[in-house]
């Protein structure tokens, strides 16, 4: 069998120079509305890569785009300045759709506490893939705040959105048990370990209680 | 009434009860070995290429296993993967699935073989164990660090197994080198060779280009999107479909991911670093020619990651790994054949050839979830192993010595690297 040739990128698409460009000419380029999106994109990644506050506003924009959302959240995500999880917390209302769950996902990965609030009320939405990128976004956040909630939802929710919510607040378990808060995650432990959880999340937190107690070395 | 059933065993209860209708096999016609439907093991497939092809070939072979269903964006190799699983048992039981929620939803299916591209590895990985499913996973098993960390805390949360496809730890040239340092043989150890990707295969650093847009193939042939998945959106163009997404950064994590998930991961299991990273990572060289990443964990012992060409220096065969220490060394790979210095040498027996490693790696796992013992390349060992290779990938995407506190699981000397350690994923997936 004949190999096919290997395919080159075009110039068009070629990273190039974008590659060595500092942050001023990186923002220009997301500022450019005759910029083409192959450089947006590679610009986005770059700036989070550099930690670039200035280009948080330039990649919020680009948060509706079916393309570039990704690519914003890929700059935005690893900016440690709270105005990057401000303009995420910000573009959840104006968003629909899959763009919307993936700037819910970025707020549980930035563990950002201030969203809590928001994603409590989207766990009940109509949109259950949206309610469950929220479900997830709880746990990965942790905190009393976010086990309040799931605990709450543990209760409303069934099926498929029950396993997500019983997922996330066994993520949070651990965060508590991280965080030194021993108590409420063994409480969330004992109310994920009802027969009305999904068999996989009702076993885990039963081995997360099992190891907690083991953890203490207490003499029985 | 209640006193009786207190004083009641459950094993006496199960003897009075089932024991008159225990029938010898031998009264049903059974053979030596065969394994009742009701006891085998049940398998699904997500994503299965011709690397997985070659997974499931070995997976087939064990009768305690069934290989039930398959799924992937690809209606071309689902038919031909359920044909092959079909001709295999003589039967047509090999379900297809395009969506891989419906297969994890087969309460009757208890592991999973993941063979897609890299960049699913881990989300699909993590959602198998939501659904109660013991999963193997080819290699490179994640994408970052940060995926590293979130697959052995899946698999911790949920006690569920994880077996790596990093076969060489159970293929016996391998062992033996292994052994010869545990036994102290080679005396005090010093350094630890990784062979990594040779650069003329794949670079260091991967392209962060796109190709050339063509146009979408319906949706019933391939779903774009699907196949996609978590990467970054680019436009269409067959090449990456037929394998050619490797070399993009988007997809891959370049020579030191493609080997060093294979060949890092062997040192770390020979000396015993599986719970640990190192310290430290300088690069040396370029994209273009061979390339090294030198290393040091806390205790002192080098790493060095190194391309040194297909089949290394000394001929031992792809993936080689080689281990010195003050009072000798030893080398191996893929060929079998075993080098190393003349102190060693009256110490080596034949071994099974190391062609035998994906076997015996496959049958682990199928023993280790009929057990439930931990097999020896768990995710807790893949995350310590995959997290070096990132980290050293990183530092030479950076260029410049990084140090590491594996404590805190960050770099101590560069900010830029530390955003580096994650990788934004696509709406709406998530790890």
């Amino acid at each position: 069998m004949q190999q096919q040739p290997k395919p080159v990128p075009p110039a068009e698409y070629q990273e190039q120079a974008i590659a060595s460009m500092d942050a001023a000419a990186l923002v220009r380029i997301l500022q450019d509305k005759s910029a083409p999106e192959f450089q947006k994109a590679k610009a986005c990644v770059r700036l989070g890569e550099l930690g670039a506050k200035e280009a948080i506003a330039p990649m919020a924009a680009l948060l509706g785009d079916e393309h570039l959302n990704v690519y914003a959240r890929y700059g935005l995500e690893p900016i440690a300045d709270p105005a990057a999880a401000e303009a995420l917390r910000a573009a959840v209302a104006k968003l629909k759709g899959n763009v919307q769950i993936g700037v819910v996902n970025s707020l549980g990965k930035k563990r950002d506490e201030l969203a809590v609030p928001m994603l409590g009320k989207l766990v009940y939405g109509q949109n259950v893939p949206l309610a469950q990128a929220a479900a997830a976004a709880l746990g990965s956040i942790g905190g009393l705040a976010s086990a309040k909630e799931l605990q709450a939802a543990l209760g409303k929710t069934t099926g498929m959105m029950k396993m997500v919510v019983a997922d996330a607040a066994l993520v949070c378990c651990e965060r508590l048990i991280a965080d030194g808060k021993r108590e409420p995650a063994l409480a969330l432990y004992a109310v994920l370990s009802a027969p009305t959880t999904p068999k996989p999340q009702r076993l885990a937190a039963m081995s997360g209680i099992i190891a907690e107690e083991r953890s203490l070395a207490r003499p029985r | 009434m209640y006193g009786f059933i207190l004083m009641t065993t459950r094993r006496q209860m199960l003897q009075t009860a089932v024991a008159p209708m225990i029938v010898p096999s031998v009264v049903l016609g059974q053979r030596a070995g065969h394994v009742a439907p009701s006891d085998k093991i049940l398998f699904g497939g997500i994503g299965i290429g011709s690397r997985g092809a070659h997974d499931l070939s070995k997976l087939l072979k064990i009768k305690e296993a069934k290989f039930i269903a398959i799924c992937d964006v690809r209606n071309e190799r689902r038919e031909t993967i359920k044909s092959t699983a079909d001709q295999n048992y003589g039967d047509r039981d090999c379900k297809m699935y395009e969506d891989q929620y419906e297969l994890l939803a087969r309460q009757d299916i208890d592991a999973v073989l993941i063979a897609t591209g890299d960049r699913w590895h881990t989300p699909l990985s993590i959602i198998a164990a939501q659904h109660g499913k013991d999963v193997y996973c080819e290699k490179p098993c994640s994408m970052s660090i940060e995926e590293s960390w979130a697959l052995a805390a899946a698999f911790k949360r949920y006690d569920r197994l994880y077996q790596a496809g990093c076969q060489r730890r159970n293929g016996a040239n391998f062992a033996l080198c292994r052994e010869l340092l545990r036994a102290g043989a080679l005396g005090k150890l010093q350094t630890l060779y990784a062979n990594v990707g040779p650069s003329v295969n794949w670079p260091p650093l991967p392209s962060r280009d796109w190709l050339a847009e063509e146009p979408l193939p319906a949706k019933q042939v391939l779903d774009w999107d699907r196949w996609l998945g978590p990467a970054p959106w680019r436009p269409y163009h067959s090449s990456y479909v037929r394998g050619g997404w490797r070399n993009f950064y988007d997809f891959h994590g370049g020579g030191i991911l493609e080997w060093g998930s294979h060949t890092v991961d062997l040192c770390h299991w020979a000396a015993d670093l599986d719970d640990t990273q190192p310290v430290d990572y300088e690069p040396v060289g370029g994209n273009t020619g061979p390339y090294a990443v030198n290393c040091t964990y806390a205790n002192g012992v080098k790493l060095v990651m190194r391309d040194n060409g297909w089949d290394g220096a000394l001929k031992t065969g792809s993936c080689s790994f080689r281990i010195e220490g003050d009072k000798g060394w030893v080398e191996t790979g893929d060929l079998t054949k075993i080098e190393c210095s003349d102190n060693i040498r009256p110490l080596l027996r034949p071994t099974e050839d190391a062609r035998m490693a994906l076997e015996n790696h496959m049958n682990e796992f199928v023993r280790c979830i009929r057990t439930r013992r931990m097999p020896s390349a768990s995710a807790a060992a893949a995350a310590n192993s995959h997290v070096t290779c990132h980290a050293a990938f990183i530092a030479f995407q950076r260029g410049k010595k990084l140090m590491w506190d594996p404590a805190k699981a960050e770099f101590t000397n560069d900010d830029v690297a530390n955003r580096m350690r994650s990788r934004a994923l696509r709406e709406p997936w998530r790890v």
